[in-house]
């Protein structure tokens, strides 16, 4: 296609005499939105997780390919901009939950439990996290339970009350963050990774109220 | 059949398929480009603390996480984590320990830029010890050919590091948290030391 002609884009600034320069005008705006869309494109797709191939149960998400060498472009921009060591694959996995099972987002206002079932493992651990993977300062000091010691009922069931103020039995707290994460981790599982887990087989995020 | 444009904005079509066309090269550079020039990676992170903890290669237990004081984020809390920080450039590099069967110990070989290239558990331990080496494809090779002799074939397994620089992240899992002291011990016993490559 031949450029468009000049005369069209002035227009109104004629008297200043910028038709001759019209398609270097053009050509700088070009250059200057499509780096300013690219960049953008580019900041939204990295927050948006780690890229492709996601596993998801419920609320909990996981992206196994991070921690081999099979890892995609987009999931090694994350991974060197948080600075984070994924978990090998062959090691374990890690879920990440950002919402409660009926797909509200975690509010630390709320007090929500995490019950049963979980897939097998050689052990597992359930912890909060800020969104961005720091740990969470409470009265405490409890950041997170194991398979080993979680208090367990008689039948083997275990409940983790997440709730600000202390709860008896197992309890989690947020403290005074305001946004939270729960990671789910499993060290040598035999999961499947190639395929999307049975979602009743995980944990239910439940909210029990709100402050 | 002749659509109903107005001229104006034929004009400009050939602008925005070329706008668009450097947003998509600006957006495939800046994700590729990323892990290499990020500049707080989990690498840059660990290498900045080895440093500060002063010796000047081996192993460096990481200290135990707090808030407000974690090494790297979205590590699990439960976990007791040392690292290794090496150059291949001074020469190979052998990670050995051995393990009682137990306990849950993590290993994972990170190259530069992101990318692990290999991990393990203490349950693909060889006999109760874990006993590797990481070179480059030179080193490996020489290691390979050093082997054709009568000695029997050495126990240990062979990792050909993607980049001169990297790390070796192992993470020894605390069942409790009175279990972290236990859990230090464990990595305490683990060398991962520089050695010289056999004349010949």
């Amino acid at each position: 296609m031949a450029p468009p002609t000049a005369s069209c884009v002035s227009g109104g600034s004629a008297s200043l005499d910028l038709k001759p320069y019209a398609n270097y005008l053009r050509a700088g705006s070009v250059m200057i939105a499509g780096l300013i869309i690219g960049l953008l494109v580019t900041v939204l797709s990295l927050n948006a997780g780690y890229g492709f191939n996601s596993l998801r149960a419920g609320p909990w998400i996981s992206w196994p390919h991070t921690g081999a060498a099979d890892i995609d472009p987009y999931a090694r921009a994350v991974v060197a901009r948080s600075g984070e060591a994924p978990l090998g694959r062959d090691q374990g996995l890690a879920f990440i939950a950002r919402t409660d099972s009926n797909g509200a987002p975690l509010n630390a206002d709320c007090e929500y439990r995490i019950v049963d079932p979980l897939p097998s493992a050689r052990y597992w651990t359930i912890a909060l996290a800020s969104p961005d993977g720091r740990l969470l300062a409470n009265s405490a000091e409890r950041y997170g339970y194991s398979s080993v010691d979680v208090l367990r009922k008689e039948d083997g069931d275990f409940e983790i009350d997440v709730a600000r103020e202390a709860r008896p039995g197992n309890w989690l707290s947020p403290g005074e963050a305001r946004d939270f994460v729960v990671m789910l981790r499993f060290y040598d599982t035999s999961l499947d990774i190639d395929s999307n887990p049975d979602p009743n087989s995980f944990p239910k995020i439940v909210k029990l109220g709100c402050a | 059949m002749r659509l109903n444009i107005p001229d104006r904005y034929l004009d400009l079509a050939p602008w925005v398929i070329a706008t668009l066309f450097i947003a998509g090269i600006v957006h495939v550079v800046s994700v590729l480009l990323m892990p290499s020039v990020a500049p707080r990676d989990a690498l840059a992170r660990l290498a900045a603390y080895v440093k500060s903890a002063a010796p000047a290669e081996g192993l460096v237990l990481l200290p135990q996480m707090t808030p407000g004081a974690e090494m790297l984020p979205f590590e699990d809390p439960a976990l007791a984590e040392a690292v290794c920080v090496y150059d291949l450039a001074k020469g190979p590099l052998r990670v050995k320990t051995s393990v009682d069967g137990e306990d849950y110990l993590g290993l994972s070989f990170h190259a530069s830029a992101g990318r692990i290239y290999h991990s393990m558990t203490d349950r693909s331990a060889i006999k109760g010890k874990i006993d590797i080496v990481v070179g480059d494809a030179r080193q490996i090779d020489a290691l390979v050919s050093a082997d054709e002799g009568d000695a029997p074939p050495p126990q240990e397994v062979r990792l050909t590091a993607p980049t001169k620089r990297g790390f070796v992240l192992i993470r020894s899992f605390a069942k409790r948290p009175s279990d972290q002291e236990r859990a230090r011990s464990r990595l305490n016993a683990i060398t991962c030391q520089r050695f010289d490559l056999p004349q010949g």
